[in-house]
C-alpha cells in the first residue's frame, strides 16, 4: 500500500493521499510554530502560527475583519462577473467568425501584456479613488486573459460535432448554442475558476492604493505599524477564501458535467 | 451498375493549388452499399464529404434524385470515426438529437423512433448511459442510430470502425449489413481496410492516389451475393477479390514488389 507511493507513476488510494496532505500541512505548521517559539526567528519577521490565529481572532472581534473580507469578496466578484459576462460572448464570437477574431486579436494581445500595476495611476485619473478604480483594475487583469481563453476553448470544440449538427438540419445559431456552447462547457468553467483566482491576486494591488476598506487595505495598514501577525492574518484569510471558493466551483463543475 | 439516384457529374476538387479529386463521374443506385477504398490521403473522403455538402466541388456537380446537393441537411447524414456522438447527451438523448430540428413529427413520434432505433442497434439497456461510459463500438452504434432516426436517406460513413478492435469491428460490420438490409438506405462508406470493403460493399470504387481518380469499379454482389455472414470472409471469391484490390492499391502507391 505504501510502496506504490514511491514507484514511478505509481498509484495511491485516495485515503492515503488525503492523509499525506494533512500530515505535510500540519507538519509544516508544527515546524513553523516550533521555530518561532524556540526563538530561531524574530517574531517581527515570522510570528508563530498561534500568534497569527490570535491576530485573526482580534481582527475579527475588534477591527471588522469580516466586513473587510466581504468588501473584498464583493469587489472580486463584481469585476469577475463583469469580465466573464463580456469575455464569454466576445471570445465565442472571436473564434466563430474570423472577421471579429482578426479585428480584435491584435488589440487584446497588446493590452494583455500591459502590467496591471502600471495602469494604477491612469485608473485613478479616470475613476478616482473609489470602488470603480478597484473594479476596473481587477477587470483589466482578467478580461483580456479570459477572452483569449474562451476563444481557445471554442476553437477546440471538435469540428465533427459542428458538422454532425449541420447534417442534422441545425442552423448556424443552433450549432452555436446547442452544440458548440455545450461542448466547451467543461473547459469554460475550468478557465473561469482559474481567472477568479487571478482576480484575488490583483485585488491586493488595487486595494493598496488609496483604499480605506478591504483585505488589501488591512494588510497594508498593518504593515505600516509592523504588526506582522496581522499582515500574515490577512494573507491567511485570503488564502482560506480562495480555497473555499475553489472547492465550491470544483463541486459545481462535477455536478454540471456529470457525463465526463 | 445502372441507377441515377445519386450522380457524380465530372466532379473535381482542389484545395488552393492542390488537386485532390480528378474528374470523377459515378452513378449510384438507390439503396446500394457503396464503399470507397484507396491509399490514405487520396481524396476519397473529400469526395464523400462533397455528397454531404461539407465541401463543394471545384467543378462539376453531385445530384441527388436529379437535384444538385447544396448545403448539408438531414437527408444526408454523417457518421465519423471519432467524436461521433455528443458526450453531454445520453445514448437516448443522442438519438433524439437526430430529430431535434424536425417540426414535422410530434414528440410522441420522436419518442417512438428513439425506442425503435435503440432496439435496432441493440442499445435498449444503455438508453440512459453517457457516451463516455460505453465502449467505442457502442458509441458508433449510437451515431448510426442517430442518423437513421434523423430520417437520412444517404448515410455517409467516414472510416466509422477505424478506431475499434478487430472483433468489435467485425461484429459491427455484420450488424451494419443487417441494418442496411432492413432500413433500405443508400450508404457511402469510406475505408482503407480492403477486407472491410469487400465484406460490406455491394460495389467498391477503388481510387488512385491523390488526386483521386476511379481506378476500378467492382460489383461485389455479383460474386459474393448480398447475404454476408462471417463465413463469406473465408470463401475463395472473397480472398480473390481482396487480393485483386490490394494489388491495385499497391501498384498505385508503388509498393508492389
Amino acid at each position: 500500500m505504501w510502496k506504490s507511493l514511491f514507484a514511478f507513476r505509481g498509484r495511491a488510494a485516495p485515503s492515503v493521499e488525503i492523509t499525506l496532505g494533512v500530515v505535510s500541512a500540519v507538519g509544516l505548521v508544527a515546524i513553523w510554530e516550533f521555530a518561532a517559539r524556540a526563538g530561531l526567528v524574530a517574531s517581527t519577521f515570522l510570528p508563530s502560527p498561534s500568534q497569527v490565529l490570535l491576530a485573526i481572532w482580534q481582527m475579527l472581534t475588534t477591527q471588522n475583519l469580516a466586513w473587510h473580507a466581504a468588501v473584498s469578496t464583493g469587489r472580486v466578484w463584481m469585476a469577475f462577473l463583469l469580465a466573464a459576462a463580456m469575455a464569454i460572448p466576445i471570445g465565442i464570437l472571436m473564434s466563430s467568425y474570423r472577421f471579429i477574431g482578426a479585428a480584435l486579436e491584435p488589440i487584446i494581445d497588446f493590452i494583455r501584456y500591459l502590467p496591471v500595476p502600471a495602469l494604477v495611476p491612469l485608473s485613478i485619473i479616470w475613476f478616482g479613488v473609489g470602488d470603480e478604480t478597484k473594479i476596473f483594475l481587477l477587470w483589466l487583469g482578467t478580461f483580456f486573459q479570459l477572452v483569449l481563453m474562451v476563444a481557445d476553448d471554442m476553437r477546440r470544440v471538435p469540428h465533427e460535432y459542428v458538422e454532425i449538427a449541420f447534417t442534422l438540419g441545425a442552423g448556424q445559431r443552433q450549432v452555436l448554442t446547442d452544440v458548440a456552447f455545450r461542448a466547451m462547457g467543461p473547459t469554460l468553467v475550468d478557465n473561469l475558476r482559474i481567472t477568479l483566482g487571478w482576480c484575488w491576486t490583483y485585488l491586493i494591488i488595487a486595494e493598496i492604493v488609496a483604499a480605506d476598506s478591504g483585505l488589501g487595505f488591512v494588510i497594508w495598514s498593518a504593515r505600516r505599524f509592523v504588526k506582522t501577525p496581522e499582515v500574515l492574518g490577512g494573507v491567511v484569510v485570503i488564502g482560506l477564501i480562495g480555497l473555499v471558493t475553489d472547492q465550491v466551483l470544483r463541486a459545481l463543475h462535477k455536478r454540471l458535467f456529470r457525463y465526463l | 451498375m445502372p441507377g441515377d439516384y445519386l450522380e457524380f457529374n465530372k466532379v473535381t476538387k482542389s484545395f488552393g493549388d492542390v488537386p485532390v479529386v480528378r474528374e470523377t463521374s459515378l452513378q449510384v443506385a438507390r439503396n446500394s452499399f457503396l464503399v470507397f477504398v484507396g491509399p490514405s490521403g487520396c481524396g476519397k473522403t473529400t469526395l464523400m464529404r462533397m455528397v454531404g455538402g461539407l465541401e463543394t466541388p471545384s467543378s462539376g456537380d453531385i445530384r441527388l434524385e436529379g437535384k444538385p446537393v447544396g448545403k448539408p441537411d438531414r437527408r444526408r447524414g454523417m457518421v465519423f470515426q471519432s467524436y461521433s456522438s455528443f458526450p453531454w447527451l445520453s445514448v437516448a438523448g443522442n438519438i433524439a438529437f437526430g430529430m431535434r430540428y424536425r417540426n414535422d413529427i410530434d414528440n410522441a413520434e420522436k419518442a417512438r423512433r428513439v425506442e425503435r432505433y435503440l432496439k435496432l442497434v441493440g442499445l435498449e439497456d444503455f438508453a440512459d448511459h453517457y457516451p463516455n461510459r460505453i465502449s467505442g463500438g457502442m458509441r458508433q452504434r449510437v451515431a448510426i442510430a442517430r442518423t437513421l432516426a434523423a430520417g437520412s436517406d444517404v448515410l455517409l460513413m467516414d472510416e466509422p470502425f477505424g478506431a475499434l478492435d478487430a472483433l468489435t469491428r467485425e461484429r459491427l460490420q455484420v450488424e451494419l449489413r443487417l441494418v442496411h438490409a432492413r432500413e433500405r438506405k443508400t450508404i457511402i462508406f469510406v475505408t482503407h481496410d480492403v477486407e472491410e470493403a469487400v465484406f460490406l460493399a455491394d460495389r467498391i470504387i477503388v481510387f488512385s492516389k491523390r488526386p483521386a481518380k476511379v481506378e476500378a469499379d467492382i460489383d461485389v454482389t455479383a460474386s459474393l451475393g448480398s447475404e454476408r455472414s462471417l463465413d463469406v470472409r473465408e470463401s475463395e471469391p472473397f480472398f480473390r477479390m481482396r487480393n485483386d484490390i490490394l494489388h491495385l492499391i499497391r501498384k498505385e502507391t508503388g509498393t508492389d514488389h
